[in-house]
Formats: C-alpha cells, structure tokens, sequence
C-alpha cells in the first residue's frame, strides 16, 4: 500500500503564553492510495487547520506532515509551491474561481503557473472539465454558471494535469443532497482510480462515500469509523 | 397501512393471484422489503372483507394458491384518496435512542459525550453501508431502489444531525458553567 499522506504527531499552536491556541494537538494519521478520507467535528474543531497542513498552506509547529513523501514542514517556499501545483488540489467552500476567466481558463492555471505550454495546459483542462461532465461549458464565466457546476470546475482545476491528492474543505456546503451527491461521486471515482481524498464536511450523508471518517473535537481525533464490509440491509414492511 | 395500499395499487393495475403480488410488491420496493405470503394472504381477506376486492372465479372453496383477485369500485376510490393525500406522521414513536440519551443527561453520572460519539459512529457505519450499496446501484434500472436507499440514509443523517446539537447543547451549558 502507498501511503500518501502522513502525520507524525503533527500540532499547529498559535501565539505564545497565555494567548497560545492548539489548533491541532498533535494528531498521527496516515492515508493510503485509493483512499478517501473524512473529517468531522464541531465548529472550531481543527478540521481546516489539518486540511491547510495536508496542503502545505501551513505548516506543522511540532511534529512532521510527509506529503507524497515530502515532509512539508522542511521544504523550501519554491519546492512546496511546486508540490502544490503538481501533487496537492485544494477546493474550498466557496471563492473558488477567478470571475474574470472563462472555466477552461481557471481549470488550466495550475498549470500555467507550473510552465506548461499554453496549448497543452488547456488541452490538460478541457480533459479535466470532461471528466467533470462539463466538457459543454469550458467557455463559460464562473457567474453564468450554478453553484454545483462551478464546484465541479474546481474539482476539475484540483485534479487537472493528474493530481493525487485532492483536498476539499466543505465542498458541497450550498448544493442541493442530489447536485451534492454528484460531487461525491467524483471525489469517490478519483480514489478508486488510485488518488486520494480528504474531504472536511458537516454533512454525514456526504462523509458516508468515505472509506474512514474520523472526528475532530477541540483539536484532538477522538474517534473513527470505518465502512464495513458486509452491510445488511433487510427491512420488513409494516 | 403500506402493504394493504401496495396490493391494492397492484391490484388496480390487473388482477393477480397472491404470489404474483408478494413478488410485484417486492419488485416495486427496491428488492428490500421483503413480504410473507401469509401476511399477503391476511391482507388479500381483509380487503376482501372490506369490499376493496373480490375474487376472480368467486369459488370461495378455492384454496388461497388459486385465487385470482380484481378490485372493485370501491377499492378505487379508496385507493385513490391514498395517492391524494399526504401522509400525516403519526404521534413520535417511543424510540430507544431519545429515551435513553434523556436517561443518561438526567443520570448525572454518565459520560454523555462518549455515549454520543459510540452512536454518532455506529450511525456512520451504517451510513456507510447504505452508501456502498448507492454506489453500485444503476440510477436508472434500479430507481426504486435508490429512491428507498435515500429514504433510509436521510433517516439515519437526521438522526446524526439531532447527536450533533444535542452535544453542542451540552458543551455549551457546561462552558458556561465553568466560567
Ligand atoms: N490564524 C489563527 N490564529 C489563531 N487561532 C486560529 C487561527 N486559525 C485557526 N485558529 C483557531 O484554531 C481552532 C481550529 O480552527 P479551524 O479553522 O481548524 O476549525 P474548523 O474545525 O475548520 O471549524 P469550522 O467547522 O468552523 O470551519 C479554532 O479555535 C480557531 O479559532
Ligand atoms: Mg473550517
């Protein structure tokens, strides 16, 4: 099994003294290819904190984040924005495209920046759009396009040039169950080509496409849940 | 109430015999709520009783097996209302988990957020499970079915959401009573 992602002991704290937060105590955590993950627990609970280390948007204060066999916390700025454009999509809750750029245009700037010629990077995003089931609307603007399509174009511009590691904060929090389902059935058929994903999420109808869910609470994992393999599902009509 | 009105619309589409309808009304249902053909049969007498059907070849001496049934009228109308009208949730059933989360705050003694985290987990679990059979399903060939996988995983969601704030509601009184 490949391991993708690991933690070892890694803790985020802010501040110092008698101000100082743990954000993350530290958390020991490894997910392997193939896998998806979940996050939950409360408001506050260090869910983005763990998903911002993950994606070398932060770093750990203590411990050690390896990232597709990195350790994030000891990278220089250059080689941790490259593993970000290469190896790590990140998706947030909301504001994620740029308004000014047509889908394809936003799907193609990881790439772009990674100095991919211009022809190639938008070849590379409109396969990616198509395996969003949006090849149709690559010419769009974010603001001519609903809530869920432009969700799934993030997705799109996560993954686009082969990314493994998918990374989404709340993805789903203002669709619709069904529109939402459609994007768990993305993150799920994206771990089951051999990627990974770690999705933070209220919803546990989302968090039930996972292969783990584990809980947060006041920066501690508490607890995990596991699919089991064998569900029964007999009801009787009353 | 559900199979009653099940055998009845089945039976408004073209006569049948009882095994024809336990297999229907199986079909109908996703494959997952299984009927015994004696709860069929019950049910077939009682609407009989009722006046909603009647047999076929009217020879009450038939045994069971051979007896083909239509519906009547009456049957109809009734059915009819069944499909026009909302369903009213009945009066909240005495359920084991409400009554024992309320035991266990007034208990004092017990662990309420454990408890909630062992039954948020076992929820997900079987959220999981349910999941796993959605994701294999065919949307369209097996419609039915997902229309009553969806019916069981919001059940179990909204259960997981009522844990939720009754542990929010916890932590935030006795935050304020450690101040
Ligand atoms: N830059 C920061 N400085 C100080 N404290 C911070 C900082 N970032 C996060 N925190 C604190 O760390 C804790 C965890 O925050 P985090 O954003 O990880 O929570 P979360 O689980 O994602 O919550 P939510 O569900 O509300 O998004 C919170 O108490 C937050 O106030
Ligand atoms: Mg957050």
């Amino acid at each position: 099994m490949t391991v993708l992602v690991q933690l070892d002991g890694a803790a985020r704290r802010f501040g110092s003294g008698h101000t100082e937060v743990t954000a993350l105590h530290p958390t020991s955590l490894t997910v392997e290819a193939s896998e998806l993950l979940a996050v939950m627990g409360p408001s506050g609970s260090g869910k983005t904190t763990l998903l911002s280390l993950v994606g070398g948007l932060d770093r750990p204060t203590e411990g050690r984040v390896v990232v597709a066999g990195q350790d994030v916390g000891s990278l220089k700025a250059r080689d941790l924005a490259i593993l970000r454009r290469r190896t790590v999509g990140y998706v947030f809750q909301d504001l994620n495209l740029l308004a000014g750029l047509t889908a394809r245009e936003n799907v193609a700037i990881p790439l772009e920046l990674d100095g991919r010629p211009i022809g190639e990077a938008r070849a590379a995003a409109d396969a990616a759009l198509d395996s969003v089931g949006l090849a149709n609307l690559a010419d769009r603007f974010p603001d001519d396009l609903s809530g869920g399509e432009q969700q799934r174009v993030a997705i799109a511009r996560a993954l686009v040039g082969g990314r493994q590691i998918l990374l989404a904060d709340e993805p789903t929090g203002a669709l619709d169950s069904i529109t939402g389902e459609s994007v768990m059935r993305l993150l799920r058929a994206h771990c089951d080509g051999g990627g990974t994903a770690i999705l933070v999420t209220h919803d546990a109808a989302h968090a039930a496409w996972a292969d783990r869910v584990v809980f947060l609470r006041d920066g501690r994992m508490v607890d995990e849940a596991r699919a089991a393999s064998s569900p029964d599902l007999t009801t009787t009509a009353a | 109430m559900s199979v009653r009105y099940g055998l009845l619309a089945l039976l408004d589409e073209a006569p049948s015999h009882g095994y024809q309808l336990k297999t229907a009304f199986e079909r109908r249902t996703g494959g997952n709520w299984a009927l015994n053909i004696g709860q069929v049969y019950t049910t077939i007498q009682r609407l009989e009783r009722d006046g909603l059907v009647e047999s076929l070849d009217g020879d009450p001496a038939a045994d069971d097996e051979r007896r083909a049934y239509r519906i009547t009228q009456a049957g109809r109308s009734q059915l009819a209302a069944w499909f026009d009208n909302p369903v009213v949730p009945e009066a909240p059933a005495r359920d084991e988990l409400t009554i024992k989360v309320l035991l266990a705050v007034a208990a004092g003694d017990i662990d309420v957020s454990v408890l909630l985290q062992r039954q948020r987990r076992a929820s997900i679990e079987q959220l999981q499970a349910y999941t796993r059979r959605k994701a294999k399903a065919d949307p369209k060939r097996d419609m039915a079915f997902l229309i009553l996988l969806d019916a069981l995983i919001f059940r179990t969601e909204a259960e997981i959401r009522w844990l939720d704030a009754c542990d929010a509601r916890i932590r935030s009184v006795s935050k304020e009573a450690a101040r």
